[in-house]
């Protein structure tokens, strides 16, 4: 049974590199599954997407700061 | 030959921006001094290609980024040395979590986040908690995140294996949004 569920630790990771690559069928569900059980894994989600939409609009940052 | 020198002239006027750019990146002025020099050389090496000036940034900054990859693996120097072995992570990710996998510090809801991306005091808080992550991760979290280059380009260009780059970028976001949340958005500002 445990096997089944994710711990936060397998969730966040799994947030993480489905920024990367598709995740499989299976992980898909069981990511799934986690975040809406864990508000606090759906937060670090939206939060690691937050950063890369801000991390893009570095180069816009440091134009302002070089003039 | 005006025109060559004309160049050289529009070249220099962005060399500050170029420099900050790869100051972010590098975290180093000489090696960042070294790219820009490369950058602005071959730049006018090829000043043929490149017409239309209102994109001369955007060119530019294209020609910065192979820069910054290539030093960082090319004339033996390597990736920035004050790292940790590739395929640990340095207890950093096991800080983040118990023994049982459960949080230490728990995601907390940052709310609408994107209202901060108006704020010069944000940026000066991300930059400095880029700054907490080692050389190495931030480089290769920057080459992913704020170059945007793909994960394979970047195992390719850098030799690691796909497991070390999400390694790498797994810790490399614990880091910063635990440090967001210590330093912007868990705290009061204007």
């Amino acid at each position: 049974m445990s096997k089944l569920m994710y711990s936060c630790e397998q969730a966040a990771k799994l947030s993480s590199r489905a920024m990367e690559q598709p995740l499989t069928p299976a992980e898909r569900v069981l990511l799934g599954m986690h975040l809406m059980m864990c508000k606090r894994c759906t937060n670090f989600t939206h939060q690691i997407e937050f950063l890369r939409r801000a991390s893009r609009k570095i180069p816009e940052v440091l134009e302002k700061d070089a003039g | 030959m005006a025109e060559q020198d004309d160049l050289a002239q529009s070249l220099e006027a962005h060399r500050k921006y170029l420099l900050r750019y790869a100051q972010f990146h590098l975290r180093d002025p000489s090696l960042a001094e070294d790219a820009v020099q490369d950058t602005l050389i071959a730049a006018l090496a090829q000043s043929e290609r490149f017409q239309g000036r209102s994109q001369l940034r955007t060119w530019l900054t294209g020609i910065l980024k192979h820069k910054i990859v290539d030093l960082t693996r090319s004339r033996g120097r390597g990736l920035p040395a004050d790292t940790l072995p590739l395929d640990e992570d340095g207890g950093s990710v096991a800080a983040a979590f118990t023994a049982q996998g459960k949080w230490v510090d728990a995601p907390a809801d940052w709310g609408m986040p994107d209202a901060a991306l108006e704020s010069a005091q944000f940026w000066r808080v991300y930059q400095e908690c880029c700054q907490r992550m080692s050389k190495r991760d931030a480089l290769i979290f920057s080459m992913r995140e704020v170059m945007g280059l793909s994960s394979d380009e970047i195992c390719k260009k850098i030799e690691i294996t796909t497991t070390n780059l999400h390694v790498i970028l797994f810790r490399a976001r614990l880091s910063l949004r635990s440090c967001m949340s210590k330093n912007w958005f868990g705290t009061k500002h204007e």
